[in-house]
């Protein structure tokens, strides 16, 4: 289960980010047009599946001259950013 | 040892996470290790969904402890031979702008696992991964 709660330049990304809702939760992040914070707090678990997701979005807010900035992200999920060479470019804390 | 089958499809991971879940407190893995076992699970289920949607044979998923390892074991009875222990490397060095989500699953489970076995006769394929614990 995966949900994404918007708030003033801010959203929260909650659950479980895997390949069942990395489809809806890509879909929800394309509305976004303009630099986010996501707070990670209440993220329990990420996968491959949703790494392209933020990859994607990071990306799509990149070529738009905006950015996509991650905090509050567990250590569990933070090693899954490093194994994959993301957090050299996304900014994570 | 705990072992059952999963329809092929995304719809099977709830069940999935579920099933090592039970298989974690019953072990009492640490959190690192109950996490990383539910990540390399999908990482190579999603794999075979991906690679062969058409099947209708469901995918069985063993996983056991020998000392303070987990042994996970994902058998698909109707494959191609894939080993993904040889699959190609993905350059995570490079810029971002470049790099397209392929292959990330794979790396994720080359970098986590201890050792990774496979086997393939008869359409059956066989993919063995030893999980080690923190600390």
């Amino acid at each position: 289960m995966f949900d994404i709660r918007d708030g003033e330049g801010t959203i929260r990304l909650i659950g479980r980010l895997d390949a069942a809702e990395s489809e809806g939760a890509l879909s929800r992040l394309n509305r976004i047009d303009r630099s986010v914070t996501a707070d990670c707090r209440e993220l329990d678990y990420i996968s491959s599946a949703g790494l392209g997701v933020i990859m994607e979005t990071w990306k799509r807010l990149h070529a738009l001259g905006s950015t996509l900035r991650l905090t509050n992200v567990a250590p569990r999920i933070r090693n899954v950013f490093r194994y994959s060479g993301l957090d050299q470019v996304i900014e994570i804390s | 040892m705990l072992e059952r089958r999963f329809p092929r499809a995304l719809g099977s991971l709830e069940a999935m996470f579920e099933f090592v879940a039970v298989f974690a407190r019953a072990e009492g893995l640490d959190e690192a290790q109950a996490f990383e076992t539910g990540l390399v699970l999908e990482e190579l289920f999603t794999n075979q969904v991906k690679y062969n949607p058409a099947s209708a044979r469901e995918l069985e998923v063993r996983l056991e402890r020998e000392a303070r390892n987990v042994i996970l074991t994902l058998r698909d009875p109707d494959a191609e031979p894939f080993d993904p222990g040889r699959a190609p490397e993905i350059d995570v060095g490079r810029s971002l702008l470049e790099r397209k989500p392929g292959g990330l699953g794979l790396h994720l489970v080359r970098r986590i696992a201890r050792r990774i076995d496979y086997d393939y006769r008869d359409r059956c394929s066989t993919i063995t991964v030893s999980l080690g614990a923190e600390s």
